[in-house]
């Protein structure tokens, strides 16, 4: 089944168009990456999907159901999480208690306790490895372990798609490894889509995606399998520039 | 069973606090006066906590629903006097009737301010409190500017030395029980989602909205449960103990004020933090205005800037991090 649907989208922030007529489709599981210079609608798409923004025009759809105009706190619980490009903890509660927020209001949120939350958080902790700073306050972990509890927090919700916003910036090549394979490991078990972006971190992408969607100035310039991709002559103009002549 | 009360654990200190203060009050002679007030400035902080220290938003106009409170009781006994009804019952309706104004004003005010973010949403209360004052007087609304003066009710309703021992007494051992039933809402939120929700929001609202929370309506749910309390604060150590009102008086600024010190100088967030801050704003107000009469606020300032600058999380909020005992940081927070 279509997981998510977006049918001609378009944002404009004043003169400046952000997204510029996109449509594309992901499929429950799958992994999909998008690419894109800086500049090129990426967040912005991405805070269409999970409703920062409404779209001037065109329409989002989630398994089926439009939610264009749905608040973010209600597609929360239909199963759509996100992560930060820069990571957004909530600094003076515990890395658990920052995990248990998300068992608490994601897709089971309604039947979840509190105690039953905290339960599940140290379960999703011990997985991304951060188990010996969970009563620690979130704020003072470093800048990767942070990066780490945002994934937990996003995981805990049980997303049926997850957003990464450039997930990976700013990380050792061995880490990225080590959480493309994590990451792949746990969107299978769960049947998660994850759309990650990234901006020029190509090793997670090759690494991860089935599909890469390579936006350039808010249009989507290609939608293909990521060797395809990779190839595409657009995408390697919008990277590297005009080919030189002759 | 036993986990769930365990929870409540950190209620001991709080009511163990109110407790001491009870018994100085009530054995020491010459010291009840003084208690009451304390009681009246603790109370006034575990309210406005709900609110300010778990949201994260300041309410420049909270002064608002204490006023409404007293006016409720107000009315209440002024104007059910003449019908023949027991007294402490229209004691208890002027007790309902102060929760419902501070209630509807509160859902007026939220439904409005709390679309707008920090120093916006300050802004905006800064108005409700002088508008509704203006508007109470100018509209003529409850008597206007002349208020209400009930003294002769309150004697009618429950008999002059019943109505004297409820001004002098009882009214303080109800603001006592308000402040215990508000720290125990406190630790009921705090332990519910409700906590969580507003954790995360008063952190960062708009991660708390992509992780499912409606952040509007928590902020309006602690900021109803923070305006009752103060209605009925106002109720009990207001209307009960001095029986007038007029707007000039209740809807001073300078009690906001007064609130949001306590709550910073305590911790704000912090279940026995109001505790703190009302003790030790209570009684430094107090003992410096005996020793320098006049002079007091003027100590006291730059006081407070000291003591917010360097504990910008409050007195319980420094403790709490530096506790290393295992059981004592489970009932301090």
């Amino acid at each position: 089944m279509t997981l998510l649907r977006l049918e001609n989208v378009t944002k404009r922030f004043g003169g400046i168009l952000a997204v510029n007529q996109v449509s594309l489709e992901i499929e429950s599981g799958q992994f999909i990456g998008i690419v894109g210079p800086n500049g090129s609608g990426k967040t912005t798409l991405f805070n269409v999907i999970n409703g920062v923004f409404a779209p001037e025009e065109g329409s989002v759809f989630f398994e089926d159901q439009d939610i264009t105009t749905l608040p973010p706190f209600k597609r929360a619980p239909l199963g759509i999480a996100r992560t930060f490009q820069i990571p957004r903890p909530f600094n003076s509660a515990t890395v658990k208690e920052n995990v248990a927020v998300g068992a608490m209001f994601g897709t089971f949120g309604k039947e979840t306790k509190v105690d039953q939350a905290m339960l599940e958080a140290e379960k999703i902790i011990d997985l991304v490895g951060l188990k010996q700073h969970q009563e620690k306050p979130a704020g003072i972990l470093t800048p990767v372990e942070k990066k780490m509890m945002e994934i937990a927090r996003a995981l805990a919700m049980h997303p049926k798609l997850l957003l990464m916003d450039e997930a990976m910036a700013g990380m050792h090549p061995g880490d990225i490894d080590t959480m493309v394979t994590f990451l792949k490991k746990v969107a299978k078990e769960e049947n998660i889509a994850i759309v990650a972006m990234v901006e020029h971190i190509m090793r997670a992408v090759v690494g991860m995606a089935e599909k890469v969607i390579v936006l350039h100035q808010g249009a989507k310039i290609c939608d293909a399998e990521t060797q395809e991709a990779l190839q595409d002559p657009k995408v390697v103009e919008c990277y590297l520039g005009h080919p030189p002549e002759g | 069973m036993r986990h769930q009360i365990q929870k409540y654990y950190p209620l001991i200190p709080v009511l163990a606090a109110y407790l001491v203060l009870f018994l100085i009050g009530q054995n020491v002679s010459g010291t009840w006066q003084l208690v009451a007030t304390l009681l009246f400035y603790c109370c006034l902080g575990q309210a406005f906590n709900i609110f300010l220290g778990m949201t994260g938003y300041v309410d420049f106009g909270y002064v608002a629903f204490v006023g409404v409170g007293t006016y409720g009781m107000a009315l209440s006994i002024s104007r059910l006097a003449q019908y023949d009804l027991p007294g402490p019952m229209i004691i208890i309706l002027g007790f309902l009737l102060a929760i419902l104004l501070s209630t509807l004003l509160s859902v007026a005010v939220g439904a409005v301010a709390l679309r707008l973010r920090g120093a916006y949403f300050a802004i905006a209360t800064i108005g409700v409190n002088e508008g509704f004052r203006y508007l109470i007087e100018g509209a003529r609304i409850w008597n206007g500017s002349e208020g209400i003066i009930f003294f002769s009710q309150l004697n009618e309703i429950l008999g002059s030395e019943a109505a004297s021992s409820l001004s002098n007494y009882w009214a303080d051992i109800i603001t006592l029980f308000i402040a215990a039933l508000a720290a125990f809402i406190t630790l009921f939120y705090m332990r519910s989602k409700i906590g969580f929700a507003l954790t995360a929001l008063r952190e960062d609202e708009d991660a708390a909205k992509v992780m499912g929370i409606n952040v509007t309506k928590f902020k309006i749910l602690a900021f109803i449960t923070s305006a009752s309390f103060a209605g009925l604060l106002g109720a009990s150590s207001w209307a009960l103990k001095t029986p007038y009102v007029f707007p000039p008086e209740v809807f001073e600024i300078h009690y906001t004020i007064e609130a949001i010190i306590i709550v910073l100088l305590g911790g704000a967030g912090t279940l026995l933090g109001p505790v703190f801050g009302g003790l030790i704003y209570g009684l430094s107000k107090y003992f410096l205005s005996i020793i320098v009469p006049g002079f007091q606020l003027l100590i006291f300032a730059p006081v407070i800037i000291i003591i917010i600058v360097a504990f910008p999380e409050g007195v319980v909020g420094v403790w709490k991090s530096k506790i290393k005992n295992e059981h004592l940081k489970k009932i301090i927070i």
